[in-house]
């Protein structure tokens, strides 16, 4: 078996701080900023991820160059424009973005100025979770030594572009990871989405041109710029393009996050976790965080990308998976999971702020043994009144995808509950 | 333009409408809680939900655009379930307390219940409660019942400006609230009264008062400020219990201040309901042959230039005519509708009217406020100038004091001097001025009434000629007025006659009979003791406690009145209940008292008055109707002497409290503790 690369890690050494500016340039580091800036058109630097395929790495799988191409042209808007990076990572069983802000800060500089760079945004902003004290701590760190060493600022690296970065700590938030809603939280405001349209790269931050990215995707600019697209798409399994970092929990014997090929199965990705723990079998798996369908043990085979996994009937997400053993309950952990989503609704509209409660507490009834089999229809019924549309974003549709799938499998373990008044499971 | 299909029907709709716009136009009709005209789009209660072909998921259709060609279905089977589960979510922790909330019987989510409600509930659970919150003596709140549409938080932060509501707490724990508890500081904080969609903001003076069908409903006027906006009185018996603006997008759009809307309660209180006189020295109950003979009596042998009449604030253009009448008939030019004193010039009607009209202040590109406070003097007018502001590019200027007026303002100075700075180029704001194509001026009550103010209306006409502001297309010389009988008077020349005492004149024993025609806003004091004081009215106030003869008159709700507003637009107020015990309407009064001395008035019903009214000045006839005046003439108006150094006050400092009938409102009264101690309510 060849090795596998591992652009985005590379420099990452478990349980040690992160490269410093020397190490990370000595590593090849910032190379790719003194390439582009003032050398490539930022138009180029566009088409050039446009044609690497890189798809959003925050769960949407939309292509980043795409993304950015929405940008309208500064000449007709001139005034601020802003790049923002989405490092409130807080869907529950996701920490891969952790892992780069932590484990490698000048990556994440690095792939900001390029990116601020192509869409010719002057300030960004990287809107990291609260609790992520640590990655914060080492990305002030980092900006600092960038900045002293002209990397950031004004005329960069004498290219005339000039760009400041501001790290800010959200207050804990879940919706805050929806990008209009972090919008609205960086300006102060209460953090509830904004109707699209307008969508943020007309009217965004403050009301100015906007570029919402995750942190994992703009991690992969600097690889891109350096090695080229076809090396990039080379990485890539099953037609798609790069390498992923995908994260397993539950209980396999290594949990952690894995940088392999986009396309891995989840089969060669829970290898890699070393396997089930002894005593225990899987039984079904969240692909990508708890807002994603679940997967069962005959499904193992696909690969996880984007389109492979929307064919099997979830979705890619975060690429995080969760694994459910035959020693979980299921409805216990979907209760769980529905406790998260009802209390991390926002609140903003009817149906999220009044349905998930509704379903969080059905859930209970049914899990502590008061559940009635008209339960069940009702659970059915309100999931697919909080489908997609139905709300005003995607977090109670998001929310439905594990219960409306766990339902459906599960539906023994269910009637289980509610015929013997109790929940059997220790 | 673009073609669309609602529900079968194709139809050509602007482009950039919204679906729910087109339904509209349609004839369809959506259901929506969150979603208002005059607002910004929430689209979070998502009753609104529409089938667009092509489209697989339900869409909001207050918030889509729509595009060329698209199918869009209200009444499909999709359309329905969707909204039935939004009524069940909403009601999930709707209280469905009905039957004792005063939203019922005009309440949406009521309306919207029958027809989309279930007659079961599924859900088992314990409902939410929530805390009261204390919003001020005006809105009541069960926020137990609130949908949180947000209606009210952008009302007030967009159209009020002064954003003090907003939620707190998420998901299902979301209230809404002013965070640190305290009164709402807004005059236009009671529309959110009318805004909420449910029964969680009520009418705190009104509450447990009536249901809504017992209710007659007269449309009419409201005089409590001088723009005029359009009302619904809400009676019950002889009982005014309420009342609510009326849509008209040309003076109010659909908002009214608090004090035109709550000072109802004075009309109850304080009321001059019978005639007195006064004998030896004290007032004593008379009827109205006794008062009507004190009055004819006195005036034996007075000759007419010893006989003067001033108008007060609230007054009807057709009592105004009347009491011109009866002084023309007696001899007398002793007239004044100017309590203040204001030196206001009637020889054009653009030197006395807000000639950009309420409308036009949309189209304007600056402002400068000189000696006006349009936030309390006009509330609803203030609400227009924010909504222009929020337009962007509109520079606003203050001479004058420095207040919050919800918008940002540049202050240029506070008296007089500035307005000399700015005519010799010497501010910055200059440039604003100079910069705009229609820029505007709006000159106040505060800056004319006092002894420099000729002197400062012509200056102020002449900084206005200097900067375009009237020109042929355009004419943004405005006067803010707040009294609602002003315009009306000075458009009937209820003003000295060639040689006649004004105001000051009449004072200090300038005549020997003094006719108060609801006149209770300048110092009583300047009347000697041996002048002679009829006073007509409604309220035992300052004049009726000077009077030597009390003749008791109506209110504006009792009465059929015509009133100019400060854009000069005449209407019509209507009677809603009957004046309380005597009491009657004021024209009759003068009609019957003329008739006694032998100078019977020539007009005895009321669409004769309005024919004397229109045929004094036509613009009496031109009801509803406004006339804008280009700017084409030039000429200023006379106006001379030096500037008084002295900084500019704004005609009015206590918003609740400007007339007869809010200083004989509890409510009022309230307000004005609340807001006069805001620390000692949060601190409660």
């Amino acid at each position: 078996m060849m090795t596998l690369e591992r652009p985005l890690t590379k420099n990452i050494k478990p349980n040690t701080p992160p490269m410093g500016l020397h190490a990370y340039q000595a590593a090849g580091g910032y190379e790719a900023v003194r390439q582009t800036l003032g050398r490539v058109a930022p138009a180029d630097l566009v088409e050039m991820v446009i044609q690497s395929g890189l798809g959003g790495r925050g769960g949407g799988g939309f292509s980043a160059g795409r993304k950015w191409q929405l940008m309208p042209d500064p000449k007709a808007d001139p005034g601020p424009r802003y790049l923002v990076i989405n490092a409130d990572e807080m869907e529950p069983g996701t920490f891969k973005d952790r892992l780069l802000l932590e484990g490698d800060p000048h990556q994440m500089i690095e792939g900001i100025i390029l990116s601020a760079y192509a869409i010719q945004a002057d300030i960004s902003y990287i809107f990291v979770r609260g609790e992520y004290g640590t990655a914060i701590t080492r990305l002030e760190s980092a900006i600092g030594a960038a900045r002293d060493a002209g990397l950031l600022g004004r005329n960069i690296l004498g290219s005339s572009y000039d760009l400041e970065i501001h790290v800010h700590g959200g207050a804990g938030r879940y919706i805050c990871g929806e990008e209009t809603a972090l919008l609205n939280s960086l300006e102060g405001r209460r953090a509830v989405p904004r109707a699209k349209p307008p969508f943020p790269q007309i009217s965004g931050l403050w009301g100015r041109p906007t570029v919402v990215n995750n942190v994992e995707t703009i991690c992969n600019i600097p690889h891109i710029v350096l090695r080229g697209v076809d090396w990039y798409k080379s990485l890539g399994l099953d037609g798609e393009s790069g390498t992923k970092i995908y994260g397993v929990s539950g209980r396999v014997k290594s949990p952690g996050t894995f940088e392999l090929p986009m396309g891995t199965t989840l089969n060669d990705l829970i290898e890699h976790a070393g396997g089930m723990r002894e005593g225990y079998q899987l039984r079904a798996v969240l692909p990508g965080g708890a807002s994603t369908a679940f997967l069962l043990d005959d499904q193992l085979d696909i690969p996880l990308s984007f389109a492979g996994v929307a064919k099997a009937g979830s979705r890619l997400g975060t690429g995080t998976a969760i694994i459910l053993d035959d020693r979980t309950c299921p409805v216990g952990m979907l209760h769980n999971l529905q406790h998260f989503f009802a209390q991390e609704s926002c609140g903003w509209c009817a149906p999220c702020r009044d349905g998930l409660p509704w379903v969080e507490r059905i859930l209970a009834k049914i899990e502590s043994g008061q559940g009635e089999m008209s339960d069940l229809a009702l659970l059915d019924d309100i999931a697919g009144t909080l489908g997609p549309g139905r709300t005003f974003c995607a977090l109670a549709p998001g929310a439905m995808a594990s219960l409306v799938s766990g339902l459906t499998y599960f539906r023994a373990e269910f009637e289980q509950h509610i015929h013997t008044k109790s929940c059997g499971w220790t | 333009m673009a073609k669309v299909t609602v529900d079968g029907i194709e139809l050509e709709v602007p482009n950039g409408s919204t679906i729910l716009q087109a339904a509209e136009l349609a004839g369809k009709e959506i259901p929506r809680f969150c979603y208002h005209e005059r607002l910004s789009i929430a689209g979070n209660c998502r009753m609104c939900l529409v089938e667009v072909e092509k489209i697989p998921k339900p869409v909001a259709s207050c918030a889509q655009p729509i595009s060329e060609g698209m199918v869009i279905k209200t009444d499909s089977d999709m359309v329905r379930k969707s909204r039935r589960s939004v009524m069940e979510f909403l009601l999930i922790n709707h209280p469905l307390d009905c039957p004792i909330c005063d939203q019922g019987g005009e309440c949406y989510l009521q309306d919207e219940a029958v027809g989309y409600g279930s007659d079961h509930t599924r859900y088992h659970e314990n409902k939410r409660a929530v805390n009261e919150k204390d919003f001020g003596p005006l809105v009541k709140t069960v926020m137990t019942r609130c949908i949180h549409c947000t209606r009210c938080i952008r009302f007030l932060s967009e159209v009020a400006g002064v954003p003090e509501l907003g939620a707190t707490s998420r998901g299902e724990e979301m209230e809404v609230g002013t965070y640190v508890q305290r009164a709402l500081s807004s005059e236009l904080s009671a529309n959110i009264i009318d805004l909420c969609p449910v029964g969680a903001l009520t009418s705190k003076p009104y509450a447990f008062t009536a249901r809504t069908w017992e209710l007659r409903k007269t449309d009419s006027i409201d005089v409590l400020d001088a723009v005029g906006c359009s009302i619904r009185i809400d009676a019950k018996g002889p009982d005014v219990l309420r009342i609510l603006p009326r849509i008209n997008d040309a003076v109010n759009e659909e908002w009214l201040g608090d004090k035109s809307r709550f000072a109802l309660d004075g009309l109850k209180r304080r009321r001059l309901d019978r005639p007195w006189v006064r004998q030896n020295g004290r007032l004593v109950e008379a009827s109205w042959e006794q008062a009507f003979a004190a009055i004819a009596q006195r005036m034996h042998n007075v000759a007419g230039e010893r006989i003067g009449a001033i108008a007060g604030n609230l007054c009807d253009a057709e009592s105004m005519i009347a009491l011109k009448d009866l002084m023309a008939s007696l001899g007398s030019g002793n007239l004044d509708c100017r309590q203040d004193e204001a030196a206001l010039d009637s020889t054009r009607r653009a030197f006395y009217l807000f000639n950009t009209t309420i409308e036009g202040i949309e189209e304007a590109d600056a402002c400068l406020f000189i000696g006006v406070d349009p936030r309390r003097e006009a509330p609803v007018l203030n609400a227009r100038i924010r909504k222009r502001w929020l337009a962007g590019k509109f520079p606003v200027g203050i001479i004058g004091p420095s207040l919050d007026i919800t918008y940002d303002a540049t202050h240029l100075g506070d008296g007089p001097s500035a307005i000399t700075a700015l005519q010799n180029g010497d501010h910055e704001f200059a440039g604003a001025l100079e910069a705009a194509a229609k820029p505007m001026i709006i000159l106040g009550q505060g800056a004319l009434a006092r002894p420099d103010g000729a002197a400062i209306l012509a200056a102020v006409w002449a900084l206005g000629a200097k900067y375009g502001v009237m020109n042929a297309d355009w004419n943004g010389f405005n006067l803010l007025h707040v009294a609602a009988s002003r315009v009306g008077a000075l458009d009937m020349g209820f003003l000295p006659a060639s040689g006649a005492k004004n105001l000051a004149g009449m004072m200090q024993g300038g005549v020997d009979i003094l006719w108060l025609l609801g006149a209770d806003e300048f110092d009583m004091s300047r009347i000697t003791a041996d002048q002679f004081v009829i006073y007509q009215g409604h309220h035992g106030d300052a004049g009726a406690a000077r009077a030597d003869v009390i003749l008791p008159g109506a209110a504006y709700t009792e009465k059929n009145g015509t009133y100019v507003n400060t854009e000069g637009r005449a209407q019509w107020g209507a009677r809603a209940v009957m004046p309380p015990g005597q009491a009657r309407e004021d024209w009759r009064i003068i009609r019957a008292f003329s008739e006694l001395i032998g100078h019977a008035l020539p007009y005895d019903d009321l669409p004769a008055v309005r024919a004397r009214l229109a045929a004094a000045n036509p613009i009496f006839g031109e009801i509803g109707q406004v006339r804008r005046l280009a700017g084409i003439d030039l000429t200023g108006p006379t106006g001379e002497g030096a500037f008084d150094a002295a900084p500019f006050r704004p005609a009015v400092s206590n918003y609740y409290q400007t007339d007869p009938i809010s200083r004989a409102s509890p409510t009022m009264a309230k307000c004005v503790a609340a807001h006069a101690s805001p620390l000692a309510s949060a601190a409660e």
